[in-house]
Order: structure tokens, then sequence, then C-alpha cells
């Protein structure tokens, strides 16, 4: 897997945006929601906890890239015992 | 009196098992079924719905056990490519890994956000038939333009099916295959076939793209259910809990001999019989459906 440096930082920040945005959706209702969130209904009592999965688990991915890019670059040629 | 008699669990546990692994879409079926024997079962009913969370975690359970040691194996890579921060050249293993984690994001993220919409606009037993028999065209399209699976090569000739698999899949050819899982969300439409055409699109050989297909499987069917477990637990249970316990065990044996046949079968099959099944099945049932 090829490294690139720049996408760090970008992917972190995307990353914790995610997550935060799970987090909203886990505790406010459809109605409480900021209206520029898909699913925001005003007045719904609904918690759209579907979303916020969704949002986490490209949150944790973002996060994931994050990290691999940190690693050695242009890969070590170390044998894997398994 | 139970909304689902322990009769109707039985029999719909035993297709489900089966028809959740065979290419032949499991959700159609079950939509299909209710409506051609009489029974007073409808897909979007909460009560059948609660029922299928049984029945899919059951199924989850079995591919798990299945390919144990395979995940294991595939748990460690992962592990290690964490820890190093890298996937180490020939780590297939960890390759492997994070190729079903690249397959199952897209149908993940279009489960979770379609999948509601989707069912109440077609799970009707006659769409199902219609889909049916897309899906059989589906396969059949998918053998016809496969790649060439490079069966011959002499440094993978003899090497595990995961060395093969995580050698020939690239990133964008897991997307696709997760993608392609997706269709399952339409009642008739068979996951596990559109994932092996998939992987046959992207030059996997039948064996290998039935274990890609049923690795794949495992997780998102696993999640689905667990998702949908309280449901189970909560009201919406309430006077079917026996019989998705039934038709749970039901859909675990047949699951169980599903998997071991299907490994099998696609050492030297194809997915042909099983499209021409659908084309059949589901035009029959379409006229069916029409003439009554």
């Amino acid at each position: 897997m090829r490294k690139n440096r720049t996408l760090i930082v970008p992917a972190i920040v995307v990353g914790l945006l995610l997550i935060v945005v799970a987090i909203v959706y886990f505790a406010d209702s459809a109605g409480a929601l900021p209206s520029f969130f898909p699913g925001h209904q005003a007045g719904s009592s609904h918690h759209h906890v579907k979303h916020g999965i969704a949002a986490l688990c490209l949150g944790v991915g973002a996060l994931i890239l994050a990290w691999f890019q940190t690693g050695p670059a242009g890969g070590t040629q170390r044998r894997v015992v398994r | 009196m139970h909304p689902i008699s322990y009769f109707q669990a039985i029999v719909l546990g035993l297709l489900q098992g089966a028809a959740e692994l065979f290419p032949i879409s499991s959700l159609g079926h079950s939509v299909v079924l209710p409506r051609l024997l009489g029974w007073n079962i409808h897909q979007n009913d909460d009560y059948f719905l609660t029922f299928l969370v049984a029945t899919h975690l059951a199924t989850a359970i079995v591919l798990a056990g299945f390919f144990w040691r395979d995940w294991v194996r595939i748990a460690r890579g992962v592990g290690r490519s964490l820890r190093d921060r890298e996937i180490a050249p020939g780590d297939s293993d960890a390759r492997l890994g994070w190729l079903l984690v690249v397959g199952t994001i897209p149908a993940g993220l279009l489960g979770l956000t379609l999948e509601h919409a989707l069912r109440k606009v077609f799970a009707s037993p006659q769409s199902a038939a219609a889909f049916l028999v897309l899906n059989g065209l589906m396969l059949f399209a998918a053998e016809a333009l496969r790649r060439r699976a490079p069966g011959t090569d002499a440094l993978l000739a003899g090497a595990q099916a995961d060395i093969r698999l995580s050698n020939r899949l690239r990133w964008r050819d897991a997307i696709g295959v997760g993608t392609a899982q997706a269709l399952a969300l339409l009642p008739g439409f068979s996951r596990s076939g559109a994932t092996m055409g998939g992987g046959l699109l992207a030059g996997l050989s039948n064996e290998d793209a039935a274990r890609f297909a049923f690795l794949l499987a495992t997780p998102i069917i696993g999640a689905a259910a667990l998702l949908k477990l309280p449901d189970l637990a909560g009201h919406q249970g309430d006077g079917v809990r026996g019989p998705a316990l039934v038709g749970a065990l039901c859909a675990a044996v047949t699951a169980w001999l599903a998997v071991r046949f299907l490994m099998r079968f696609f050492e030297t099959n194809r997915l042909t019989p099983f499209a021409v099944y659908c084309v059949i099945a589901g035009i029959t049932l379409s006229i069916i459906f029409a003439l009554t």
C-alpha cells in the first residue's frame, strides 16, 4: 500500500468530525438534529441510530486510514511468521 | 396463538438457511413462499422481520463457525498490520482481512441507509419473482463476462485459497464486490450470487469467489441481525420467540449443510445451474401471481 503523508491530517479531521456526527445522531432525536443533517424531521422523537452507526464506521475508517499513512514509507520487506 | 406457527417456522427456517448461501435469494424466497402456500405472512410485518433476525443470526453464527480458523488467522493478520502500520508484503491474512473490511463498507452503508425504504417499496411477491429472473440473468452474465482466472500460475499453484484471493483481488475489486452485495437489499436478488458474480468478474475462480462471498457475508449478516436483536427481546418478539428459536435451529442446520455442499460444488462447477433455476422459477412464479 502506497503511503501518502498529506492524507494524515485531513483523514484525522474527517474521522473526528464523523465521530462527533455519530454522537449527535445517537444523542439527539430526529427533531433536535441540525436542519442540515440527513434525517432531520421537525417534531420527530425518532432516533436515527443507523445513521449514527454509519457515521461512526466511516469515522473509524478515516482514522485507520490516517494510522496506516503514518507507517514506514515504502513498505518493509520483513518476513511474516505465522 | 403464534403469528407464525411452528410448522411454518420449520419450513421458513430450513428454506432461509439454505437459500441464504445458495445464490438464489433467501429474501425473495421468504417473500414468495408464504404467498404461494397461502400463508397470512407478509414481509413487512414486524413479527416476520423479528423471526428473520433470528434465522439470519443463526446463519451468521454457522458461517463464522465454519470458517472459524480462517477468521482467527485473518484477525491476527489485521492486528499485525495495525501494529506495524502497514500491510507487510506477503502477509496475505492481513491483506485479505482489509479486503473484507473494504468490501463490507459499501454494503453496510447502503444497507443502513436504504434497507427500510427498499423493503417497503419492493417487498411484494410479484416484484420478488421479477427480481428472481433478473438475478438469474445476472448469474448468467457473470459467467459469460468473467475474466479468466489465472489458475495455471506456477507461483500460485497449490497455494492456499486465501493467498490466491489476496493476490488476485485489488482494492477496487473489493469495493465493487462489496457494492454488488447491496443488490441483496432487493428481495429476489441474491447476496451470495451478487458477490460470487463480482468475484468472477474480478478474475477469481468459482471456488475462490464462493469463499470470498461467504467470508464477506459473515460480518454483514451478523451485524444486521445483531442490530435488530433487541426487537426479538422486546415487545415485537412477543409470541414469536418460540417459533423464531425453532426456525433459527432449522436455519443453522441447512446453512451448515449448504456451505459444506457449496464449497465442494464450486471446486468443479459454475453458477449456471442456479441461473437456470432462478430464471425458470421467477418466470413461473410471475405467471402464477398474474393469474391468481
